[in-house]
């Protein structure tokens, strides 16, 4: 039997951002203050609400990465992309999800790689038009439903 | 000094976020019910597409050309710049939101700050975050600053910030702006300027306070003139009223219980209702702000400006009320005298015409459409909110069958985009 240690989550306050119409910060309990400690998701997985987008993922191109189809993606278009990132980006009128490759930057491209070897990396060169849509900081699974 | 944050081609730029592919081509917007031409990517300016025009006719006079369409989606467009002004209300000491895609944001100390490193950084920021473009005007007066902000829209040398701190620069920009565009100069009165041999806001600006006075008699000509000259004078709430609908009175007296604040919030809310409903608009986001009495200094002072998004566009006055008391709950702060508050709605917009078949403005229909809604609020007030809900709510469905319970269903809005960052349904994909 593994060690499982359960830790309590708590959720103290919805986002300040709305999510969905209608649902809103509350009026803040005056028992918040003593509520500092409790885990929060929204505030640990969405450090920057101004630039959090979410994804579903679709296909299995990177399932090597342990990111399978159905999975939910939290993207934050405010953190600058890095070499070995996970990103998102709009290419052939679509959004992918792939790892970024800088190590060829200096000979003119990089690339997107996929975690599965049945797809190949999608090279971009200097001249292409490209941006990083945005960088992929968490990705959540459903084991139940 | 004050700064207006605006957002470029703000409808277009939306689309933009979730279309990065049309970067660069024609993008259109269409009124609610496709109707017409509200907003246009530079590319459809260029090509000659006018605000305002009728959709169907767009195909005639551009046979063969490719232009994206989109209906004018206000879930997305709400959503994406609350973003915008969240992040300007974590930047700037002090903000205004003056209608869906302008802010204003006040310095009282700029000695410390680098104000043109500021603003680059803030659109940089944005443009980063969410994906909006923002043009950026920075100056002693509002009006000045509008004048700016024209400028870091228009040149690119301005890196998105125009930033107008001395006379100097004060005096070339006034020469080089035509008096139609300044602001709170109506078309009406830019023409009389120009027959009068004013062409620029320079000349405006270079004659005599007196003269002004004398030949247009006008409250609001005179304080564009001071402000031109750099004397700070529109009140934020005079601000509100192009683009917005507000509602805003000083307190005989003052309040400190919510319950007070309430009565007041909520018959300005319900003016800005009936306002929207005589013009025939519909808006999408409801503001609330509340002062303390700044001349009591022996008092503590709060000032505060929030607002919510409704889901759906509307001109009732039982949502409109009761979105205000939404906001007014979170505003307030117990322990202050409050002086004066407002209610402003923005996002405005045109009703569908299956709505304005409904009201079908006849006199007659109209004051007892404002005598129901008077009736209504009250038994609600007593009874809780929507006990009842008016007739008028009820919209026909598109197909002419039966009534549709949202507005959304009720019009039409046949290229609308998904609204990916408010259903989980609609989340982008990711391949």
């Amino acid at each position: 039997m593994p060690n499982i240690h359960i830790i309590k989550g708590e959720f103290k306050e919805r986002l300040e951002l709305q999510l969905a119409p209608g649902i809103r910060a509350g009026f803040p309990s005056p028992a918040e203050d003593y509520l500092h400690d409790s885990l929060d998701f929204n505030h640990d997985l969405i450090r920057n609400p101004e630039a959090t987008f979410y994804g579903r993922v679709e296909g299995d191109s990177m399932i090597e990465a342990g990111i399978c189809d159905g999975d939910l993606a939290v993207i934050d278009r405010s953190v600058e992309p890095q070499d070995g990132d996970i990103v998102v980006a709009f290419i052939n009128e679509e959004f992918t999800i792939k790892y970024l490759d800088l190590t060829h930057r200096s000979e003119g491209y990089i690339e997107l790689r996929p975690a599965n070897r049945r797809f190949k990396p999608i090279r971009i060169n200097a001249e292409d038009d490209f941006e990083v849509w945005g960088v992929v900081v968490w990705t959540i699974k459903q084991w139940k439903r | 000094m004050y700064g207006i944050i605006d957002c470029d081609n703000c409808y277009v730029s939306c689309e933009r976020v979730f279309r990065p592919d049309l970067k660069d081509k024609p993008v259109i917007v269409l009124s609610n019910n496709d109707g017409c031409v509200v907003a246009r990517s530079n590319e459809a300016k260029k090509m000659g597409i006018k605000a305002g025009v009728p959709y169907y006719q767009l195909a005639e006079k551009f046979p063969g050309q490719k232009i994206a369409v989109f209906s004018s989606n206000y879930e997305l467009y709400g959503e994406l710049t609350g973003r915008v002004v969240s992040i300007i209300r974590k930047e700037a000491p002090a903000y205004f939101r003056y209608s869906i895609d302008e802010c204003f944001v006040y310095f009282q100390d700029v000695e410390q700050v680098d104000l043109k490193q500021w603003g680059e950084n803030l659109h940089k920021r944005i443009k980063r975050s969410v994906g909006m473009p923002v043009s950026i005007g920075l100056a002693p007066t509002k009006t000045l600053a509008k004048m700016a902000s024209h400028f870091a829209k228009r040149h690119s040398g301005y890196r998105h910030c125009c930033l107008i701190d001395n006379d100097e620069k004060r005096i070339k920009a006034l020469k080089l702006y035509p008096i139609d565009d300044v602001w709170g100069i109506g078309r009406r009165y830019a023409a009389r300027l120009k027959s009068l041999g004013v062409e620029t806001a320079y000349d405006f600006a270079s004659h005599k306070l007196s003269w002004v006075q004398a030949t247009f008699r006008n409250i609001v000509i005179e304080r564009t003139w001071r402000e031109l000259n750099g004397e700070d004078c529109v009140p934020n709430e005079e601000l509100a009223r192009k683009k917005s609908i507000c509602t805003s009175r000083s307190f005989n007296g003052m309040i400190t219980d919510l319950e007070g604040l309430r009565t007041h919030v909520s018959n300005y809310a319900a003016r800005c209702a009936e306002k929207l409903r005589q013009e025939g608009s519909v808006a999408s986001i409801v503001s609330v702000f509340l002062y303390t009495n700044p001349f009591r200094e022996d008092l503590p002072q709060y000032t505060s400006f929030m607002e919510t998004r409704l889901s759906v566009p509307t001109d009732s006055t039982i949502e409109i009320v009761k979105a205000a008391y939404d906001v007014l709950q979170q505003l307030y702060r117990e322990g202050y005298h409050y002086k004066k508050a407002g209610v402003i709605v923005m996002g405005i917009g045109p009703k569908s015409p299956i709505q304005l078949d409904l009201f079908d403005y006849n006199a007659e229909q109209f004051q007892k459409m404002k005598r129901l809604d008077a009736v209504i609020d009250r038994i609600n007030k007593v009874n809780g909110t929507e006990t009842i809900v008016l007739g008028s709510q009820q919209y026909t469905r598109r197909d002419g069958k039966g009534k549709a319970n949202v507005f959304a269903n009720a019009i039409k809005h046949d290229y609308r985009s998904k609204n990916p960052t408010t259903r989980w349904s609609d989340i982008i994909v990711l391949k």
